[in-house]
């Protein structure tokens, strides 16, 4: 078996090839091998294979490769993934100069990203981890000829530094406390950060102990790069403007698989985290689904309304693994992958036929703006019926996969918060609200976009557009089907059954609720399903645009994304007028007592003028005059030439040496 | 003294005689002449230190390769290189050799510190060693069998880098049509 | 016999001589030659010490690989100062200074 991982390492990188055959090829390989894989370890023990790396002293580093439950599932799931996008690629990014370039990038991102699933070591997973960020980078910034895409991806890089940051700076205390960077020895069943123990304000494990604060500062900063990779509160403002790249791209790396790597990375680590750390990181997804929720609802762009519904999906699972919900975390992580990975692939058909438009008609348009678009439910049946799937699947109906692992989360979250009570029942509240705004988001995509009239009717026949080559289709079919329940679990209401959730350990500190199972899903349920009809009822009639826009909870939402606007006129203009009265208390009265210390202090003034000029002027003319001749003399170093760089460089290296040698001698 | 002695110590004072020469020497082409003979006496010194094979293998690499690839890139490059690298280098105690001469003498001064401290004929591993060279051995039989079992994987990266030493300084040596 | 520091104390001193090559010299190729000189140092150092290495020959081995390794690195930087010299009309290292602020 660690052979079969060791041939998708042989293999991921022979992608590096100019054809996309070739790129196809070797992840279909890989996907076998993840595949087999899967099907003889789940379950199974996991299976740790160990070769040292390199020493230092008397510590060496092993590197390995660690199957367990975790790494199993995501194998497949990242290479199946991977395998759909490569197909669909071959038609989409069809007829690009630099396609070959494309290529080796999406080889580049697999290889790391199968490498951070399947590595045993925190140094490891941080060097594919910065790999996976490299490798979007170079992807968001594909088209770089545009300067949109390289302001995102430069955002994107420098955010995602933000976070590697934080988990540097975990990576550093865990091994000063534990002097290992072995994820099983860590975090395994008996691992020392289990062992560890917190006594009186101090840490303790083995004969290492540090202030117990250095704990929460761990947790804290292994989640601050989990935060920038899932583009979570702070730091989400990457993921939209990635949307930059190809959709492809997008599909296959901000919705699927790279931004799960920070899900990923807690549920290694899950063991770290403190109760504050926890409540630090259900609070912070509780808050990041809303939000991306409400900003969702009056996008118009349609990659962008997936990419905060992306956010929105992603604060749900970092969300659940706050509240202890590992495992149905991970089981959203999985679904999720599949349908928003089909979301983005049919808006990709549907931007890709509107582009062809665009050139055919030689109309200005954006060929991403849904108010450009309407009744395409004719003209694409496949791309409606799939998508139309993944929505259903995003907005948890029954029947679907997302209703399963959505559901777990909410009434997971429900029972978590009735176990702490108080404030605490904010978090699934402000879930359950997101979720209904989920349904409404997306379905108001995709009456926007299949139902009404086309909305550039009157300019252009519709004779041009049509279905998606068949490449893209079958891969939107495949994934439709993934999105479905029987593929996770035989019973279609109970997540209990699904085997993902069953082949993680259950949180144990969670009562169950009975009543939850029951009101959370119906609840969502039958609110989702009338905000659907209103949906339809609004944009989905053959009703034109305006219309819609004088509806009050349009503006409502509307006023959800001005939200900082609307704070700047209440609080502005309200501070602007208090000063102005402000000013004229000002100008009245305390003028005249000023003007009248003003001609006192007009005397003392002239004295502490001739003060001034003369001595503290001189002081501070005579501190500018060293700087400037100091700034003259290190600028005089930077002549440029090398062997003068080297001639400083030896006298450095010489003075120490001779400094600790003789001190040491001495 | 005996022979053997004098004979090591006349290569020792032939190598740093004539490479006090090269680096001091005006002329071009006199002190790459130099080099030669500098590298021809550093072949004599590794065999003195039993080390039959590397001596070989540094008049066969340096002296025959390199050094007669340095003279003809030299050479065949332009004449202008030539007349360019006769500058008149002011003499020893110029501005900028000031820097250089000081560190290297300082780093001499340390290195024959630490060698004098070190006093590495009295090193333990190197008084109680089993496996000493001797005179009468052959070494190449050792070398050639090391080199296929426990040095393999260096010897096949170090091919591969030697070829692509080689592509890389064809391929920048190439005449461009502009730069 | 010659006693080690003796061949340790010729290498420093060769040593040496390369380091003010590489340090002052106002020409790429003595340059070169002075990276050459410390080269071919560290070599009979590594020579010297190897004979007390007779089964696995680490010293002599390893000396073979630096003069390959060398014979590498001359190909390759012969062929960087002459595009260096097609570049600037020069090989004095003084006045390739584009790195200056």
């Amino acid at each position: 078996m660690p052979l079969l991982t060791f041939f998708i390492n042989v293999f991921v990188p022979g992608k590096f090839t100019r054809s996309g055959f070739c790129a196809i090829a070797s992840i279909a390989i890989s996907l076998l091998c993840s595949l087999l894989i899967f099907i003889a370890m789940w379950n199974q023990p996991f299976i740790h294979v160990q070769t040292n790396w390199f020493t230092i002293g008397s510590w060496s580093l092993n590197v390995g490769i660690l199957l367990n439950n975790l790494s199993v599932l995501m194998l497949p799931l990242v290479s199946g993934i991977a395998l759909l996008v490569h197909i669909y690629s071959t038609k989409y990014m069809q007829g690009d100069p630099y396609l070959h370039r494309y290529w080796a990038y999406l080889g580049l991102f697999c290889f790391s990203m199968l490498g951070l699933v399947i590595a045993d070591n925190l140094l490891l997973i941080y060097i594919c981890w910065e790999l996976v960020g490299f490798s979007s980078y170079l992807l968001i910034g594909f088209w770089f000829t545009r300067n949109a895409a390289v302001q995102a991806n430069k955002k994107a890089f420098i955010m995602n530094r933000l976070g590697d940051i934080g988990f540097l700076t975990g990576i550093m205390i865990l091994f000063s406390q534990f002097q290992t960077l072995d994820v099983i020895s860590l975090f395994g069943e008996k691992g020392l950060v289990g062992n560890a123990i917190v006594t009186g304000g101090v840490w303790t494990s083995g004969l290492h102990h540090m202030p117990a604060g250095w704990l929460t500062f761990a947790g804290l900063a292994f989640f601050l790069g989990a935060v920038a990779k899932s583009a979570q509160f702070p730091l989400h403002t990457w993921l939209p403007d990635a949307m930059e790249g190809p959709t492809s791209v997008s599909s296959l790396i901000h919705a699927a698989t790279m931004v799960a790597a920070g899900v990923f990375l807690l549920a290694r680590i899950y063991p770290l985290f403190n109760d504050t750390v926890l409540i630090v990181i259900a609070a912070t997804g509780a808050f990041t689904a809303f939000m991306a929720g409400t900003i969702a609802l009056t996008q118009n762009d349609i990659k962008r309304i997936l990419a905060f519904s992306t956010i929105s999906q992603l604060g749900f699972m970092i969300l659940a693994m706050g509240v202890g919900a590992s495992a149905s975390s991970l089981f959203h992580l999985g679904t999720h992958a599949f349908f928003k990975c089909l979301l983005f692939l049919g808006a990709g058909a549907i931007i890709h036929e509107m582009a062809h438009l665009k050139e055919k008609t030689g109309l200005d348009y954006d060929p991403q703006d849904i108010r450009n678009m309407g009744g395409l439910r004719k003209y694409m049946p496949v791309t409606f019926v799939t998508m139309a799937i993944a929505s259903l699947a995003l907005i948890a109906i029954p029947l679907t996969s997302g209703y399963l692992s959505k559901d777990a989360i909410l009434i997971e979250s429900f029972e978590w918060a009735e176990g702490k009570g108080g404030w605490y029942r904010l978090v699934p509240y402000s879930a359950m609200i997101t979720s209904w705004l989920t349904a409404f988001y997306i379905s108001r995509l995709i009456f926007k976009v299949f139902f009404g009239k086309f909305r550039l009717k009157e300019k252009v026949g519709l004779h041009h557009v049509h279905e998606a080559p068949p490449a893209m289709k079958y891969v939107l079919v495949v994934l439709s089907l993934f999105c479905l329940f029987p593929v996770f679990s035989l019973n279609p209401f109970m997540f209990e059954d699904a085997w993902v959730i069953q082949g993680f350990p259950q949180a144990d500190n969670m009562t169950r609720i009975n009543a939850f199972h029951t009101v959370v899903p119906a609840a969502v349920n039958l609110i989702s399903v009338f905000l659907i009809y209103l949906c339809f009822l609004w944009y989905g009639s053959n009703k034109p645009a305006p219309d819609f826009s004088k509806n009050g909870l349009f503006k409502f939402s509307q006023q959800q994304w001005f939200f900082d606007k609307a704070y700047n006129t209440v609080f502005v203009a309200g501070v602007l007028s208090f000063s102005r009265f402000l000013y004229q208390f000002d100008l009245i009265i305390v003028d005249g007592i000023v003007n009248l210390f003003g001609t006192i202090g007009r005397g003392f003034a002239r004295i502490s003028d001739w003060f001034d000029r003369n001595i503290i002027d001189g002081l501070v003319n005579l501190i500018g005059y060293l700087a400037g001749k100091l700034g003259k003399l290190i600028r005089k170093f930077q002549t440029g030439r090398l062997q003068q760089y080297l001639v400083t460089m030896l006298l450095i290296i010489l003075t120490l040496f001779i400094y600790k040698y003789y001190t040491a001698a001495i | 003294m005996n022979i053997e002695q004098i004979v090591f110590y006349f290569f020792a004072a032939s190598v740093l005689l004539s490479a006090f020469m090269v680096v001091f020497i005006k002329n071009m082409v006199r002190s790459i002449f130099l080099f030669f003979v500098t590298l021809f006496s550093m072949a004599g010194l590794f065999v003195f230190a039993l080390a039959d094979f590397i001596a070989v293998t540094q008049l066969i690499v340096y002296v025959g390769g390199m050094l007669v690839l340095m003279i003809f890139a030299f050479l065949l490059s332009s004449k202008t290189i030539l007349n360019k690298s006769e500058v008149k280098e002011s003499n020893l105690l110029g501005l900028h050799h000031i820097p250089g001469l000081f560190i290297a003498l300082l780093f001499f001064l340390i290195l024959f510190i630490t060698i004098y401290q070190a006093n590495p004929d009295q090193l333990s591993w190197v008084n109680n060693s089993e496996n000493v060279i001797q005179v009468n051995d052959n070494t190449i039989h050792f070398i050639g069998v090391n080199l296929m079992t426990r040095y393999l994987i260096p010897f096949e990266i170090i091919s591969v880098l030697l070829m692509m030493a080689l592509i890389g300084a064809s391929h920048l040596a190439r005449r461009e049509k502009k730069i | 016999m010659i006693p080690l520091a003796h061949f340790m104390l010729i290498s420093a001193a060769l040593f040496c001589i390369g380091l003010y090559a590489v340090l002052s010299k106002r020409n790429a190729i003595m340059i070169l030659i002075g990276i050459e000189f410390m080269l071919n140092a560290a070599i009979l150092n590594f020579v010297a010490f190897g004979k007390y290495d007779k089964l696995h020959m680490g010293g002599q081995l390893f000396a073979l690989f630096a003069i390959v390794l060398a014979a590498a690195a001359v190909a390759v930087s012969l062929a960087i100062i002459l595009n260096v010299y097609t570049y600037y009309k020069n090989i004095d290292p003084t006045v390739i200074d584009q790195l200056r602020d």
